[in-house]
């Protein structure tokens, strides 16, 4: 496993975590105030950047120690485009997310709280889809 | 109209191994890309730009076109 699919794996650990952190603090969020959800919202945001840099580290720790050898991490050409193409997904999976959410806002007459986690989650998603299109790129 | 789909292929594997053995860390080293990228353009998986595809052709001392053909 190279450099850039071991950096891959630990960005979609960490926001899987976060969601699913998030998602184990919402479950109650029908009775939740709106400043206590956006707290947890917030919380899994930040938690998810802190997770994914402290799990790059680790991974690459743990590799360094398995190979024998430290694998330095050049962003060449390649990379920019395929950078590029999982930012194309990710934007065009969350921009038809937050049409759907506020169309299903107004359709449905949900509440505010339904649309943040909406929102936020359905970010999550796109971030999440797009680096697995990077790992199918880079295989 | 129709795009014809072109296959780009390349020398580079055989150039490789007629420069002393030349390993694809050294070559990746040479012209400033990952190994991984080199992988790819030896495998025809990855088409570089013209700016690498000229840095890998110096890099062998050779024209462009002897590094990089296309497979009519």
């Amino acid at each position: 496993m190279n450099i850039k699919i071991r950096n891959t794996f630990a960005e979609i650990t960490g926001a899987s975590l976060a969601m699913i952190w998030m998602w184990l603090n919402l479950t109650e969020a029908s009775l939740m105030t709106i400043q206590a959800v956006s707290k947890v919202l917030a919380q899994g945001i930040g938690g998810s950047i802190i997770l994914i840099i402290a799990l790059h580290i680790i991974f690459n720790i743990l590799s360094s120690i398995i190979t024998g050898q430290y694998e330095e991490d050049i962003d060449d050409e390649r990379d920019k485009i395929f950078e590029l193409y999982a930012l194309q997904v990710s934007s065009a999976i969350f921009g038809i997310s937050i049409v759907a959410t506020l169309v299903l806002l107004g359709w449905f007459n949900l509440t505010i709280i339904s649309g943040l986690i909406a929102i936020t989650f359905s970010g999550f998603i796109a971030s999440i889809l797009s680096l697995l299109l990077k790992i199918y790129l880079y295989r | 109209m129709f795009k014809k789909k072109i296959q780009i292929e390349n020398t580079v594997r055989k150039l490789r191994f007629n420069n002393d053995e030349m390993t694809q860390q050294q070559l990746a080293e040479e012209v400033g890309v990952s190994r991984q990228t080199i992988v790819a353009i030896e495998k025809y998986k990855y088409t570089p730009s013209l700016d690498l595809a000229f840095k890998i052709a110096l890099a062998f001392d050779m024209e462009i076109q002897e590094v990089f053909f296309i497979n009519q």
